[in-house]
């Protein structure tokens, strides 16, 4: 009997994204912390990749899981949620860097070259894009992020952004030239 | 490997320290809560600009409204001036012929009538 029920448990499919934000809704902190773990990376990885650092990313990122408990009955569905996710974060990564002044913007013709050696190999070529991308202006470099780590479109990115698709289409095209531009001035070269 | 590959590899999803879960819990726990932020949509955000514009807009229309209807009169009271002018003049053409006519005439009569001189 105890390894029919042990096979039962076994073989029950882990529960759908729609069926644990039904459970969560319900109360379950179970089901809530499923939630968190599976959308954490996305979560924690557009504020880490906007904000380049891990500790106000982490802060930013619980932020937003507490702003979803404190929501969870306006959320309709698991596609809702991801939606919702990336809405609330992309809005609070912008209005962090605004609010604080954190960093000068910079015109995007004006972005220093960061001081790295002109061959670099592959780990270093990630940590100079990483380092490139932060430095465009808080909108160009969400729209950077949204496309890149989310892999999304560009009508995706502007409903969850609330830019004109075309807007978006003008930051995306301008960041890729100067990302371009500043790779060719290090020997990096790609075709557009 | 092209750039867009190079940013997905550069970009891609980043898992924060073990135990996110764990302390995410902890604050909802201790009762810890966020302000939410009220995303205006985009008709709210333009709609102060665009209200404005339409305020400035209805103002200049009416501001050059009125100034049509400033110089509408005055135009006509200019023209009233210029056809009172003329019918001046033409007053005074009128009496000056009468006059000229009535002086033709008393030289007339004076030339021809006899005077007690012989």
């Amino acid at each position: 009997m105890e390894m029919l029920t042990a096979a039962a448990s076994v073989h029950t499919p882990a529960p759908s994204g729609d069926e644990l934000l039904a459970e969560a809704r319900a109360g379950s902190d179970n089901a809530f912390a499923a939630l968190v773990r599976e959308h954490q990376a996305m979560v924690f990885g557009l504020a880490y990749h906007f904000l380049q650092s891990r500790a106000q990313a982490e802060e930013l990122a619980q932020d937003v899981f507490l702003a979803l408990h404190q929501n969870l009955a306006r959320v309709e569905s698991a596609r809702h949620l991801v939606f919702w996710l990336r809405r609330v974060t992309s809005n609070r990564c912008i209005d962090s860097v605004r609010s604080v002044q954190r960093r000068r913007e910079l015109p995007i013709d004006e972005l220093h070259e960061p001081a790295v050696p002109a061959r670099v190999s592959d780990p270093l070529l990630g940590e100079l894009l990483r380092t490139l991308v932060a430095e465009l202006t808080p909108d160009a470099r969400m729209v950077v992020t949204l496309r890149f780590q989310e892999d999304l479109d560009l009508s995706e990115i502007a409903a969850i952004t609330d830019m004109p698709v075309n807007t978006v289409k003008s930051h995306l095209r301008r960041s890729m030239d100067a990302l371009r531009r500043k790779l060719a001035d290090r020997g990096h070269v790609y075709e557009s | 490997m092209s750039l867009e590959q190079e940013l997905r590899r550069a970009l891609r999803r980043t898992d924060p320290a073990s135990g996110f879960d764990d302390r995410v819990l902890s604050r909802i726990a201790a009762g810890d809560t966020v302000r939410v932020l009220q995303t205006q949509s985009r008709w709210a955000r333009f709609s102060l600009p665009i209200a404005a514009s339409l305020m400035l807009a209805a103002g200049a229309g009416y501001y050059a409204q009125y100034q049509q209807q400033q110089q509408t009169a005055a135009r006509a009271q200019q023209a009233y001036a210029e056809r009172a002018a003329r019918e001046v003049v033409l007053a005074l053409q009128i009496a000056s012929e009468t006059v000229s006519a009535a002086q033709a005439k008393v030289e007339e009569i004076t030339r021809y009538e006899p005077t007690n001189d012989y």
